[in-house]
């Protein structure tokens, strides 16, 4: 089993982590830039995070063979903050980095002004950049702010198959599955999603345009709920070359749009009934 | 990893000792997007007695393999055995170097070739200057005639010692033959041979080429030679033939490396890489310096980058200041690079207070020396600590010294009071010291 962990903060995360990720089949992750838990004050607290994103996390990660890439963006809860807004000048630097996949995480958090304004300058620079978008749907009143989102990618004119809405529930999922943008579930121990409802899901939409990530960050939360979702996933019948859809080529898909995944060596494919199937990706 | 810009191939003289299937299939596995293809007795005969059905199995072969290929004449021996390119259109009896050239148009229309190049061969002694010019040019004209009823792209190559050497006396012929002559030109021939600087010549040739070889030479040494082993310096050339808008092939023509064609053929195909993207990269200027940087992996393959960005940085005189910015903002790939190509002593210090094995390798190539003693041991130590190999440390037998002996020892006791070892590198180094 090869899985790709399109959405998980390592930065909070130990070696002991990258360890047991590796064992499990975790060959390949994606690192959005978000909120660090205790809020930022300056520009230069966010550079320094980032800077860890394209240097000190991928060498972290290269220690275990795991291949890591990483979003870039002013997060929507310190798009607030008009000490952090002076950031986003700077993103282009970045953006133009090898590793850097997506602009992410974007999107709100309280919907105010300052957040829509953060929002939409953000889908402009993923265009600019020729880049996906990977968009936080917010943990309160998430259906109305789903909706507001998706209102907002849509007067982008971005094209919806380079979105991801993140967090989604059984709540949610509908108002997106319809749009045309990808569909991000976090698995957590206790909130968010768990294995068992993500495989319902799957279930019932089907696995295109399906991404499954852990989230794990400085909160409670699991880097191997990817791979119980994967367990999950063949206890309720589904396929090997199923589970490989959703876990590893649907991210690869995703992200592989930016043209900058850097999979070289980082897992074989996978012979599937005697033949080796051509794996869609970058 | 380009998506636009010039098309690279590779001559099948330069695979001589290879069967022709076999060059095809690696010239394409290696990434070029073309073959130029010489006919020779062992590579697609145009004399052999099934020719048809060869020339039809080559065309699935390239289409399979999605190759490109223009058609070559410059076989040595094909015609005669003992007379080295005999006979040319310059002979007495030029008829078999007549009815080649046709046969060769005829394959490159059923290959679907982008063109057919041929040259004018050296005067014979006993032929006085004007007989061997109208003797071309008479030749020429029928092989044109050839050429435009099969619909054919012509190319005539200029080459060193023959009749017809540069462009000056290219312009001349086609003047004569008329607009069918279009233009071979070959690169490294433009350094040997022509005045002017070689993108000059490349830009002049532009509007009239169907085929372009590419290999390095000397100024007035008609050798074709590897890259970097002449004195062409690429990135502008390449520059200047990606702007006149040629869309045909550029094949390595290096005939004399078939003893180790693989190796040169994927040597030679990262250099050109490289050497295209150095050509852009420096045309955009300093103030795109930040972003090419950052680029410098998906457009010329990972295992190019460190040394592509280090040749970007060098072709520019930059700042300290410039440098310190482009190292803030770099990612630790480009750090590298910038510690390699402008090693400023405060960024050296930088990259060693980092826990980036990678970096502190890099700190401690030549540019070390710019450190204090103090400095210098402390990234030894260091280097010794993260288990790198101090093979990769510049200059240690001469810089190492009592002090870091003592240092050295110090680490040895605490591993072994740990139950661990140090790294017999490091261990042969402390007994030196003793």
């Amino acid at each position: 089993m090869r899985i790709f962990d399109p959405h998980i903060h390592m930065t909070s995360r130990t070696t002991d982590d990258y360890e047991r990720m590796a064992a499990a089949g975790v060959r390949a992750l994606v690192e959005p830039a978000f909120w660090l838990g205790q809020p930022r004050t300056s520009v230069g607290s966010f550079t320094d995070y980032f800077d860890s994103l394209v240097g000190w996390e991928p060498f972290r990660a290269s220690q275990y063979g795991i291949r890591h890439h990483c979003t870039i963006a002013l997060n929507p809860k310190e798009a607030n903050d008009p000490r952090c807004r002076d950031v986003l000048p700077l993103l282009p630097r970045y953006l133009a980095k090898d590793r850097v996949v997506a602009v992410g995480e974007i999107g709100y958090d309280s919907m105010t002004p300052d957040e829509d304004d953060a929002f939409a300058a953000q889908l402009e620079l993923a265009r600019a950049h020729e880049l996906p978008a990977l968009v936080h749907t917010p943990h309160r009143d998430k259906l109305l702010g789903t909706q507001r989102s998706l209102d907002v990618i849509k007067e982008s004119g971005i094209e919806p198959g380079r979105v991801v809405l993140d967090h989604l529930n059984e709540i949610t999922v509908d108002a997106v599955a319809g749009s045309g943008c990808w569909m991000g579930f976090s698995i957590y121990p206790d909130t968010k999603m768990s294995p068992d409802r993500m495989v319902a899901i799957l279930g019932r939409y089907g696995l295109d345009r399906m991404l499954v990530n852990s989230a794990a960050d400085w909160g409670k939360s699991d880097p191997l709920l990817t791979v119980r979702t994967a367990e999950a996933m063949v206890a309720a019948g589904f396929s090997d070359d199923e589970v490989d859809r959703v876990l590893w080529r649907n991210p690869v898909e995703f992200y592989g749009q930016s043209g900058r995944l850097d999979l070289e060596d980082a897992a074989p494919e996978p012979i599937f009934e005697g033949n080796s199937i051509l794996r869609g990706g970058s | 990893m380009i998506g636009t810009g010039l098309r690279f191939g590779y001559g099948t003289n330069g695979f001589a000792n290879h069967r022709l299937e076999d060059a095809l299939t690696i010239i394409a596995e290696l990434g070029y997007e073309g073959v130029a293809l010489t006919l020779d007795h062992h590579h697609l005969d145009p004399f052999a007695a099934d020719l048809p059905a060869r020339v039809a199995r080559v065309a699935k072969r390239l289409a399979e393999l999605r190759l490109g290929v223009v058609i070559e004449t410059g076989a040595r021996y094909l015609l005669n055995p003992r007379h080295k390119h005999a006979p040319t259109l310059l002979d007495d009896d030029s008829d078999a170097r007549l009815d080649f050239l046709k046969r060769a148009i005829d394959i490159a229309a059923d290959l679907n070739a982008e063109a057919m190049s041929f040259w004018a061969g050296v005067r014979p002694p006993h032929v006085s200057p004007d007989e061997a010019w109208q003797r071309l040019v008479r030749g020429c004209a029928q092989v044109a005639a050839h050429a435009d009823n099969a619909g054919v792209p012509l190319g005539f190559e200029p080459e060193p010692g023959m009749l017809v050497e540069n462009f000056e006396q290219w312009d001349r012929l086609r003047g004569e033959v008329g607009e069918t002559l279009r233009l071979t030109l070959d690169i490294g021939h433009c350094r040997a041979n022509e005045l002017e600087e070689v993108a000059e010549c490349v830009r002049r040739a532009g509007p009239h080429l169907v085929n372009v070889q590419i290999d390095d030479m000397r100024r007035g040494v008609h050798e074709h030679l590897e890259f970097g082993a002449g004195e062409i310096d690429f990135p502008p050339v390449l520059h200047s033939l990606a702007q006149t808008g040629y869309t045909g092939l550029v094949a390595v023509e290096l005939p004399r490396h078939s003893h180790a064609a693989p190796d040169v053929a994927a040597r030679s195909l990262n250099f050109l890489r490289v050497s295209q993207w150095l050509g852009e990269a420096r045309a955009a200027g300093e103030g795109n310096l930040a972003t090419e940087l950052a680029a410098a992996g998906r457009k010329v393959g990972r295992a190019n980058a460190e040394m592509a960005r280090i040749r970007l940085l060098q072709s520019f005189q930059l700042s300290p200041q410039q440098v310190s910015d482009l190292y803030r903002y770099g990612d630790n790939e480009e750090k590298r690079a910038i510690l390699r190509a402008c090693p400023v002593p405060d960024l050296l210090r930088d990259a060693l207070r980092s826990n980036d094995s990678r970096l502190v390798a890099a700190a401690l190539g030549p540019a070390a020396a710019q450190l204090t003693d103090a400095e210098w041991r402390q990234a030894v130590l260091k280097a010794v600590f993260m288990g790198l190999q101090l093979a990769q440390v510049h200059g240690l037998n001469e810089r190492a010294d009592a002090e870091l002996g003592r240092m050295l020892d110090g680490l040895r006791k605490e591993r072994e009071a740990a139950g661990r070892i140090m790294p017999a590198d490091a261990i042969s180094l402390l007994e030196r010291l003793r």
